[in-house]
């Protein structure tokens, strides 16, 4: 059993496409070790310059491989003196056997030449080199480059190929670079060459060459200096996992240099120093029991800062940074949002749906409308106020120096201007939720404009027919579709989702495809992402499925109900009810027929009379019941049917000879079939 | 060190590395990658390696001398070099030491930055280069330019001068920046910024930038049908810079920039595909020099 050593070292690869590069490299070469036959346990490690695979155990030679070819018949094999036919000749030689190894087995279709074949393992050092290349050269980046001639394509240009198999180099080359058993150290700490014998050697020596391959390790150890780092200024650094995760992916050797901004700075808007400092700089943010401290923490690809001309550089940076965020914070606020209204005109929104000043029109008449329809009309002139100014700080220069803050930097400045509550906090809040497990808006005013610009831009693109497929999705419209059924269901807000589709692609004026085509499509994109939350929320999928497969583009009743059946589906009658209802479903597809009025008269058995005395009663209940929403107890009334639906399966035949009685049981089955569906397809669940 | 210094010292840098030195082009533009030493000679597979100064002017980005780090007009130093090197990398490291930076006293990282240019179909790969988290300069393998695919690749590296020699010198602002000793950049460019800043936003006459667009477009055509590839070019410039203008005066709608964009890029694309035929016509002539890219 041997070790095996690969290292790719290349310029430098972008922090954001490691994970994958990692897990990619990992499992195609572990697969291919395994259908080789090699086994061995194999690890993955980078650093920003390098991707290493390490593995033990593993096979010096293959095992051989046996196993029986069949070719042809007996009969065709050999001629009536017994002798090898061309047939068996060239069957033998194919498999690189002779005539004599061949012999007769007996086979379903009768006697047939079998030949024994044995593949003779080879040895791993071979077969490594010949499945390492086309695995490295064919993976796959999001952006990939060429360099040099142009040949090559890959996410960087690779520089050395370092391979070995239990101290001796596996022979191969990848991009014209031929491996060897040397590497070099850190880019400006230790650019020397080393020469590396095995696994071991080549972490011993690599860390003294200032190379941390371990991205966990280099992880751990800029968690530990952070820590150290902010406490000896009395606070902690912000908890940032992801940007913690991406400094040790920058970097080759972890460490962590603390620097100082002007305390002047903490006068402007948090959201702004804090993005800054994360999105801009990647420095972590030193808080203070909680309070923003003149203080940051920065990720170095170095050993130590003795001149201090790393906190100096990021310092300079840093304050510089927020010197160009308060000139524009300053330069912003001498013109009211308001006053920016009109340069919307030339920010365009989408080539065919116009500029932001039309998509604002849009986005006011219809948070108007959805305030109407949700029965908060009085809250309408905040409404209107917050869509009128919802896009004006995209043309403010701070959200064009920090996008990620368009909405909270509209929000911030109409605090500023003594806005209303309502309608800052709905600017602020206008882009949430911005995942699944985000929040929404806070107030009312802000989640009726966070529907209308997602319904507005919805509503756009599937009417200009982009709508999206598999992975591509450009206008980001599965995350505006969420946001619309989160909003919804988060606020219990009852709204029908066609209806305010319409209402939404009604303002768009003409577009290409029409309302009927939009509609349902867009509406069935929606109920999607309620399928999506909810299962995230925890209820099976067959509850969700009964639910939604009934015609409900009523997101909030559709969670009402998927609740209620779930929290039904615990007691022993309602299971008895939905087994029986797939069998009343198959019998109605069976009988195909629509059965008439029911007729009491035509009820010969007992258990017949019982049911239909038992439901038409029910009836009645369940009407109001579901009028008033009530599924819980309306549920409760079905299961309640569940051992009198029984008696009636075991005790009468439906589909008798008489069409009379027939299709009398057949409209009874089908009254309560059509019942009950109105709250959720009970054939849908799984028993 | 002051501007000058730097500026000389990248040129005696890269000059010993076998780059040509070039001198500024006479034509506005928004970078140096719009340069012709750059944009055309990326294109085709004859090899090339220079260096120069670039006035870039984003009329946009003035800010009246006001901004402390805003500039209408700055200068980038440009370098490629094609095909690129494998040790290009490293260059650039000493490049940094032959102007005063010692690497390995500070944190020098290559972050992903990839860039493009939709006026000039162009496109490329590399990182924003950040010495003590300060962007230095823009590292590029360029792969494709005027929609044309590139084999061989160039490499660009774009030291934004301004940033630099703040950093060396520790400024605050860029007007602080020495240019050379006793005379500071604000000296030197500050009036220009204010004026030009002005003139961009409030005094440009759109209609007569309308009017040039049209016109330079029109003239980028005849060339082109004449086959002169490089007077093409150049008003193919002159479009651009007549766009950014209009764009800071405010008078260009956003279907109107789609538009506009395209009808830049349709040019650039065009004096792309004209200037690999015309080397073609002349047998690719830098090819045939057994000792290129040494001083081409």
């Amino acid at each position: 059993m041997s070790e095996f050593l690969l290292e790719i070292l290349a310029e430098e690869i972008p922090a954001g496409v490691l994970p994958a590069a990692r897990e990619e490299l990992l499992r195609k070469v572990s697969e291919a070790f395994a259908e080789a036959r090699l086994g061995g346990e194999l690890a993955v490690h980078s650093t920003s310059r390098r991707l290493v695979l390490v593995g033990e155990g593993i096979a010096d030679h293959q095992p051989d491989v046996t196993s029986e070819v069949t070719g042809p018949s007996a009969a065709a094999a050999y001629d009536a003196e017994g002798a090898p036919t061309r047939a068996a000749q060239g069957f033998a030689k194919s498999h690189g056997v002779t005539v004599d190894d061949l012999r007769v087995a007996q086979t379903p279709k009768g006697p047939y030449v079998v030949a024994t074949k044995t593949v003779p393992g080879r040895p791993a050092v071979e077969v490594i080199a010949e499945l390492i290349p086309p695995i490295v050269s064919k993976m796959t980046f999001p952006r990939m480059m060429r360099w040099g001639d142009g040949k090559p394509l890959w996410i960087r240009p690779v520089h050395s190929v370092l391979a070995l198999f239990d101290g001796l180099v596996i022979p191969f080359s990848i991009f014209g670079v031929e491996t060897s058993r040397t590497t070099f150290g850190h880019r400006t700490l230790a650019p020397a060459r080393i020469v590396v014998v095995g696994v071991e050697d080549y972490f011993a020596k690599l860390r003294a060459a200032f190379v941390e391959p371990d991205a966990a390790a280099r992880r751990a150890s800029l968690v530990a200096q952070a820590g150290r780092l902010a406490a000896e200024a009395g606070g902690e650094p912000a908890a940032d996992e992801a940007l913690l995760d991406t400094q040790a992916h920058l970097v080759e050797s972890p460490f962590m240099v603390r620097g100082r901004f002007d305390e002047a700075y903490l006068a402007l808007p948090e959201e702004v120093l804090v993005t800054s400092m994360r999105e801009h700089q990647k420095v972590l943010p030193v808080r203070t029991d909680g309070t923003l401290a003149p203080h940051f923490i920065a990720v170095a690809d170095q050993a130590a800062d003795p001149k201090g001309l790393i906190v100096r550089g990021n310092e300079w940076v840093l304050n510089a940074r927020f010197a160009d965020a308060r000139f524009f914070f300053e330069d912003d606020t001498k013109l009211r949002l308001e006053e920016r209204l009109a340069r919307l005109g030339s920010l365009g929104f989408q080539e065919k749906l116009g500029d932001y000043l039309r998509k604002t029109g849009r986005i006011q008449e219809l948070a108007e409308r959805l305030a109407a329809r949700l029965g908060l009309s009085a809250k309408a002139p905040l409404v209107v106020e917050a869509a009128r100014l919802s896009k004006t700080d995209l043309v403010t220069d701070m959200v064009r120096e920090f996008p990620d803050l368009q909405g909270i930097v509209g929000g911030l400045y109409a605090k500023r201007e003594g806005a209303p509550e309502e309608v800052w906090q709905a600017l602020y809040d206008q882009y949430r939720p911005a995942s699944a497990d985000d929040s929404v808006p806070r107030g009312d005013v802000g989640c009726i404009v966070a529907l209308a610009d997602r319904l507005d831009t919805l509503t756009g693109l599937f009417g200009l027919g982009l709508v999206p497929t598999g992975s591509k999705d450009p206008y980001a419209l599965r995350r505006a579709a969420l946001g619309v059924v989160k909003i919804l269901l988060d606020r219990k807000w009852r709204l029908d989702l066609p209806v305010a589709c319409s209402d939404a692609l009604l303002l768009h004026g003409s577009l290409p495809r029409s309302r009927d085509e939009v509609v349902p499509e867009l509406s069935a994109f929606l109920l999607e992402r309620v399928r999506f939350l909810l299962e995230r929320r925890g209820f099976r999928p067959d509850t969700i499925q009964s639910v939604l497969t009934t015609d409900c583009y009523d997101v909030a009743d559709a969670a009402d109900r998927v609740e209620a059946v779930e929290a039904a589906r615990s007691e022993e009658d309602f299971v008895r009810v939905s087994v029986a209802f797939k069998r009343i479903q198959n019998i109605l597809v069976q009988a195909g027929e629509t059965g008439g009025e029911l007729d009491p008269a035509l009820m010969s058995e007992e258990a017949e009379r019982a049911l239909a005395g038992d439901y038409l009663q029910a009836k009645g209940m369940l009407d109001e019941l579901i009028l008033k929403r009530d599924y819980r107890i309306a549920l409760s009334i079905m299961a309640s049917l569940g051992p009198i639906l029984d008696r009636f399966f075991t005790e009468v035949m439906v589909l008798t000879d008489d069409p009379a009685v027939r299709g009398n049981r057949v409209a009874l089955l089908r009254s309560m079939r059509d019942q009950f569906f109105r709250v959720a397809r009970f054939s849908e669940i799984q028993a | 060190m002051d501007l000058q210094t730097l500026i000389h010292k990248l040129s005696e840098f890269w000059a010993s590395k076998g780059c040509l030195i070039e001198q500024p082009y006479d034509v506005e533009m928004g970078a140096g990658t719009m340069h012709p030493a750059t944009f055309l000679r990326v294109l085709g597979p004859e090899p090339w390696a220079s260096g120069y100064v670039q006035p870039s002017r984003r009329p946009a980005d003035g800010r009246y001398g006001a901004n402390p780090f805003r500039l209408g007009k700055y200068f980038q130093y440009q370098v490629i070099v094609k095909p690129s090197p494998e040790d290009i990398q490293d260059q650039f490291v000493q490049s940094l030491a032959a102007i005063g930076i010692e690497p390995a006293e500070h944190d020098l990282r290559f972050e992903e930055d990839n860039w493009e240019s939709p006026t000039l179909g162009a496109w490329g790969v590399g990182w924003q280069v950040l010495l003590d988290g300060m962007e230095i300069t823009q590292f590029t393998y360029f792969q494709q330019a005027g929609g044309i695919d590139l084999a061989p690749v160039t490499a660009e590296i774009t030291y934004g001068l301004e940033r630099l020699a703040m950093f060396l010198g520790n400024r605050k602002s860029i007007f602080e920046i020495e240019w050379a000793p006793g005379i500071l950049y604000g000296e030197v460019r500050h009036q220009d910024e204010y004026e030009a800043s002005k003139y961009n936003f409030e005094t440009a006459d759109a209609q007569l930038h309308q009017m040039l667009f049209e016109r330079f477009e029109a003239e980028a055509k005849r060339c082109l049908e004449a086959d002169l590839v490089l007077p093409a070019f150049e008003f193919t410039l002159k479009c651009s810079h007549a766009f950014n203008v209009l764009d800071a005066r405010g008078a260009v709608s956003a279907t109107d920039r789609v538009g506009v964009i395209k009808r830049v890029r349709d040019l650039a694309c065009r004096c792309a595909e004209g200037y690999v035929a015309s080397r073609e016509r002349l047998g690719f002539p830098l090819l045939a020099k057994p000792e290129a890219p040494d001083h081409v």
